[in-house]
């Protein structure tokens, strides 16, 4: 098992430190693990990351994971971003293999970014003018679009709509948005009993 | 490499693998034997045995009974004093004890015992009122160790042993592993009824321990079979091992390096305490309370494990005062019952210092520390 990865970035740590402003900050900890750590990203015009850092306390592993993390991210795009931080295989091979008891620790690094990737889609959408609301920033699905495909293919969960367009693969901000959506139409698929909001809760 | 963790274990002394190396080599023989190389061999044993009860000051060498280990001392010790009172089901302990005594309590807990686990205050130190509240009359047994392995401090057995003999007819066990070898011992003017130790923390080899028995005591054995140790403890006497804790006891006995090692420390920790900011002790600073070659300092906001790599990585051996079991990694629990601030606790170090660390170590260890506590801190969250 090829520890060198988490070695070098261990000791010589890349990105310590905070991103230019303006940023967006993740923030995750493990009161389990005994760990706290905290990511920036500097975001451009095109969803790009221009800048990402970290700062934290935790063991080794959890070091070298936001480490890491920093470079892979850097000139990606936020979806591209989050689909990184998704991907637990992507990280650790990329480390050079990881014992499996130690996988929570990068579990908390990639959690770290998601959060960030979270924080910029957050500031987006309530940012964004266009004649069409915005709700998954990530890959760009706009209000109108989510709501015709829930409608057209009778979709009931965000699962679904992810698959349908897109919209909710990425850093998952946009989640609870899609949910309230399905919940409010009441959608029916062909065969299937009416669903509304009241009858969920 | 610069070794400060001799409260995890020591390296064997020259002194003691030159007495050893001849049981090893030429000299052999079963001590239970009749013949010449026999009685060489139990010859052999008695002498170290000697040595045993000089270094602890018990009142006969018939007290001492040679083990494996410490933890084997401690539950034959607790194990036995159980089966001598079996109408008793409560045993008092604390909740700082080493391994050994604290997994075996609560292995004893789900057995249907009955345990009052002591609390200590901020400082480490234990409370006897505590003590005194807790002793009832079907207390079987008090199970409290002389100094801890963590923080260094020592808590009073004499006075506990006057308390529990006072005001109960419980056996008084104490697990000395950590004291042994570092401070006076004089077990013949305490009540202590049992007191284990283990060779492996004075510079004999790991392997070896020994279980100091109040003369009159008599437990039911651990481990049955042959009448080894005049039928305490079956098993062939590790010679070798025997003869090589006997030389650390009398190593450690006559020797004068327990000054200097005090002096070490105190400048190791004086240092960092004035040159690094953020940082405290863990356990008291009272003259005489804590063992003279510990230091369990905490590098509050930084990462204690991330410490341990970097001084690793310079040469320098510590310890970390929160271990990373699998999934978890929580302070120790002496630290807990301490009370130490959660930050505080996942950034200590543990330093213990022995006979063969020199000043030019420690003044090594006090030019690199600063550094990789400015690099982590920088990198800290908090
Ligand atoms: S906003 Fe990131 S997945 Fe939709």
């Amino acid at each position: 098992m090829n520890q060198e990865s988490i070695s070098q970035h261990f000791f010589a740590p890349r990105n310590v430190g905070d991103a230019h402003e303006p940023s967006f900050i993740g923030r995750a900890a493990s009161l389990r693990c005994g760990a706290s750590s905290r990511m920036s990203l500097q975001i451009g015009e095109a969803n790009n990351i221009i800048e990402a850092k970290f700062k934290a306390a935790g063991c080794n592993v959890l070091v070298a994971s936001l480490s890491k993390l920093t470079e892979l991210v850097q000139d990606k795009t936020t979806a591209e971003a989050a689909t990184i931080g998704q991907d637990e295989d992507l990280l650790l091979n990329a480390l050079g293999g990881l014992e499996p008891d130690r996988f929570s620790c990068t579990t908390l690094a990639r959690e770290t970014l998601l959060r960030a990737v979270r924080a910029y889609s957050d500031a987006a959408r309530s940012e964004w003018i266009g004649d069409q609301a915005l709700i998954c920033t990530c890959f760009c699905v706009s209000e109108r679009t989510i709501e015709e495909t829930i409608h057209d293919c009778g979709l009931m969960t965000v699962t679904e709509v992810t698959r349908a367009c897109y919209a909710g693969g990425g850093c998952g901000s946009c989640h609870q948005l899609i949910q309230e959506m399905i919940d409010s139409f009441g959608v029916r698929r062909p065969g299937a009993a009416l669903v509304s909001p009241s009858e969920d809760v | 490499m610069i070794y400060l963790d001799n409260n995890a274990t020591t390296r064997v002394a020259p002194e003691v693998f030159n007495a050893m190396q001849p049981y090893l080599t030429e000299i052999f023989g079963n001590p239970s034997s009749t013949h010449t190389l026999g009685r060489q061999m139990k010859q052999a044993i008695d002498v170290a045995r000697e040595q045993v009860a000089a270094l602890i000051g018990a009142a006969d060498t018939s007290e001492i009974v040679f083990t494996s280990c410490g933890s084997e001392s401690d539950n034959w010790a607790i194990r036995g004093a159980l089966s001598a009172k079996p109408d008793k089901k409560h045993i008092v302990t604390t909740q700082v004890e080493h391994e050994a005594v604290r997994n075996l309590c609560d292995l004893l807990e789900s057995e249907g015992y009955e345990i009052t686990r002591l609390g200590v205050s901020e400082n480490g130190e234990l409370d006897l009122n505590s003590l005194r509240d807790a002793l009832r009359h079907d207390t079987a047994l008090v199970s409290i160790m002389l100094a801890n392995n963590e923080t260094g401090v020592l808590f009073p057995m004499e006075e506990i042993g006057r308390i529990v003999s006072e005001k109960s007819d419980a056996f008084f066990h104490v697990d000395g592993v950590q004291a042994v070898g570092k401070i006076p011992i004089d077990l013949k003017s305490t009540e202590v009824d049992m007191f284990a130790l283990s060779g492996h923390k004075l510079h004999a080899p790991q392997g070896i321990g020994a279980l100091y028995l109040r003369q009159g005591i008599g437990l039911q054995p651990l481990i049955v079979g042959g009448g080894q140790e005049s039928g305490r403890r079956a098993g062939t006497s590790a010679v070798p091992n025997i003869v090589g804790l006997g030389a650390a006891c009398k190593l450690a006995n006559e020797s004068d390096v327990h000054e200097r090692i005090a002096s070490l420390r105190d400048k190791l920790e004086r240092q960092i305490l004035t040159t690094i900011s953020n940082t405290l002790v863990n356990g008291t600073s009272a003259a005489g309370k804590r063992l003279p070659n510990t230091s369990n300092i905490s590098f509050q906001y930084v990462d204690g494990q991330n410490i341990l790599l970097h001084l690793d990585a310079a040469g320098i051996c510590v310890s970390t005062g929160s271990a990373c079991h699998s999934t978890t990694r929580e302070a120790s629990p002496t630290l807990k019952a301490m009370n130490v601030p959660y930050t505080a606790a996942q950034g200590s170090i543990r330093f213990s210092l022995g006979r063969y660390n020199t000043e030019a170590e420690i003044d090594r260890t006090l030019s690199v520390l600063p550094g990789i506590i400015k690099k982590l801190a920088e990198m800290s969250p908090y």
